[in-house]
């Protein structure tokens, strides 16, 4: 019997999900390191893992150190055949003793238990942030939100423990529409955040895209009818496993799109580094195409030519620069320019965020900036259009640029400055465009690095001490 | 890898997995459910959500119950998808828990 509340969905969305069909999807996912240690791995994969590489992580099993009970291990076939050729992605995807080195990062980094009204949902900036599964279908080793997938327990707003569960439909539609009701009472602002009214949705996790179409559709037609305008669709899976964006996916969108044709939806996805969606010769080199710009892995190219097709549909990629990933300007720049060819907008660059172990995988901020910089040099307007952030507690931050000259006069610039901008506050709209102007830190990885040479803040951003991550606040 | 129905949900039937499952991933026989090991995607939803504990990752799957998990790919392809809630069996309290119920499992 279930406990959960019912969502009747109305009458035009039951219309919309009765020709909704689910698809079957062989990932041919290896989930932990036992099927490696056992060799019950397919036999292409035996040597994915050296002995040795197996035996340090076998050492570490049930230790404070134990890599996965950090982030558990998990893999695609089609992310195998693309990692076994690429030292970047192999880094990217496989288990390694130094990301737990040093355990020191935030249990609930960018404190999201602060902005969670209600279970799975996170209300910052403008926009809602919703956890719908728990899982991707390969995972990060960087991933950012490795409490969720790991399902850590965590300290929540209210004292008790807890790990973090997934949004529900009935809740969160009844939230949506209580605060946009206030909103609109209140001359289209909340009076205590001055956030407009919720009309955007991410949805995340996790990787909404291995919901199967069924339960994607119930939450875009559940979101639609609750006066959401553009849906987010937050995926990797265009890397990890781009056969998901089959006939019957589009079938689905098609239809949504018919029954709710002012609704957007905005597919965010993330590639890390040009290996995940081009092809490559015998030498490890890119194709050139004699039409034109690189040749892309094929089930990747059709996929992403089948979203940017629909007029309904946007696609922007966002990823974070990893250590030993994608640090390379020349990489990124040939990301930049084919993605943008591909119809796919460069929307962000991340800095490391302060996860339990990010000692590992964080460039400092100036590298990033660097590295931002240095692979936009050649590129169009149009290409460079990313810009690199950093997520504050206050909310989404750019690192806007990085002097090598001091600031005649100004004390503690006698290396340059890092000029920081409030991009969106997470807690209220009114702080947005604010700035902070930091003396160099080349070590820096997170903002606790420029405390003790902040120049000029009217952010606030240094206000509060981030040494101690840790904090619930 | 995948979760496994194991032995304990014969003749119970609960059916609370499935509205936890974020795939659609299990298929429906007259007194047992399976998961479809090539559509699961490990997320341990429905680990929890088992009022009887009959779900195992495959790692943790006794070994006296090893041959599940056979049984719950062949069953899959065979039975139809189950994606709502429905009554447990009726008489699911009393077969909780009962040993050696394989025998009683029907096509």
């Amino acid at each position: 019997m279930s406990i959960l509340k019912k969502y009747q969905p109305t009458e035009k969305a039951q219309a919309f999900l009765d020709k909704v069909e689910n698809a079957k999807y062989d990932r041919g996912i290896i989930t932990g390191l036992k099927k490696y240690i056992d060799k019950k791995v397919p036999e292409d994969m035996q040597g994915f893992y050296s002995e040795e590489e197996l035996q340090v992580l076998i050492d570490l099993k049930n230790t404070d150190h134990d890599i996965e009970a950090r982030m558990p291990v998990k893999i695609t076939n089609h992310y195998f055949q693309i990692a076994k050729n690429s030292k970047a992605i192999q880094t990217l995807v496989k288990a390694s003793p130094k990301e737990t080195f040093d355990l020191d990062g935030a249990p609930d980094p960018g404190n999201q238990m602060s902005y969670s009204p209600i279970e799975g949902l996170i209300h910052k900036y403008e926009l809602g942030l919703i956890y719908v599964i728990n899982t991707c279908s390969a995972h990060c080793r960087f991933c950012y939100r490795e409490e969720l997938i790991a399902k850590k327990e965590i300290l929540r707003e209210d004292g008790t423990i807890a790990s973090k569960g997934l949004a529900k439909i009935p809740e969160l539609v009844d939230y949506i529409q209580e605060h946009n009701r206030i909103v609109e009472e209140n001359g289209g602002k909340h009076p205590e955040t001055n956030r407009e009214k919720l009309r955007e949705i991410l949805m995340s996790g996790g990787d909404a895209m291995v919901l199967a179409n069924k339960n994607l559709a119930g939450w875009f037609s559940a979101l639609a009818d609750a006066g959401i305008e553009s849906i987010r669709l937050g995926t990797k899976e265009l890397a990890f496993y781009p056969d998901r964006f089959d006939r019957t996916f589009f079938n689905m969108t098609d239809d949504f799109h018919a029954a709710y044709p002012e609704v957007q939806l905005r597919v965010m996805v993330h590639f890390n580094h040009p290996d995940e969606f081009l092809q490559k010769d015998s030498n490890g080199d890119y194709i050139e195409n004699p039409e034109g710009g690189l040749v892309w892995i094929e089930s990747t190219k059709r996929a992403v030519k089948e979203l940017a097709d629909r007029k309904y549909i946007t696609i922007e990629n966002q990823a974070p620069f990893i250590k030993g990933i994608n640090e390379n300007p020349d990489e990124i720049r040939i990301m930049q320019r084919e993605l943008k060819r591909n119809r796919i907008n460069n929307h962000y660059f991340f800095c490391g965020r302060d996860i339990i172990g990010h000692k590992a995988f964080n460039l400092t901020i100036e590298d990033a900036w660097k590295l931002l910089n240095d692979s936009q040099k050649g590129l169009s307007g149009v290409e460079a259009s990313a810009r690199l952030s950093i997520t504050h507690y206050l909310g989404k931050t750019e690192v806007v640029a990085v002097t090598n000259e001091p600031m005649p006069g100004v004390p503690g610039t006698e290396n340059g400055v890092v000029i920081f901008k409030l991009l969106r506050g997470a807690a209220d709209a009114n702080n947005k465009g604010q700035v902070a102007i930091v003396g160099r830190n080349p070590e820096a990885i997170w903002f606790s690095g420029y405390e003790d040479r902040v120049i000029f803040d009217e952010a606030g951003l240094f206000k509060e001490s981030m040494k101690t991550t840790s904090r619930v606040s | 890898m995948a979760f496994i129905v194991g032995e304990n949900c014969i003749k119970c039937k609960h059916t609370s997995c499935v509205e936890v499952c974020p795939v659609n991933c299990f298929y429906e026989g007259p007194n047992f459910l399976v998961i479809n090991p090539d559509e699961c995607i490990d997320c341990a939803e429905c680990v929890p959500a088992c009022p009887i504990g009959a779900i195992y990752s495959e790692d943790d799957l006794p070994e006296d119950q090893e041959q599940f998990l056979d049984l719950n790919a062949e069953l899959a392809d065979i039975w139809p998808q189950i994606t709502e809630v429905k009554k447990a069996l009726p008489d699911a309290d009393e077969w909780d828990g009962v040993e050696d119920k394989l025998k009683y499992l029907e096509r």
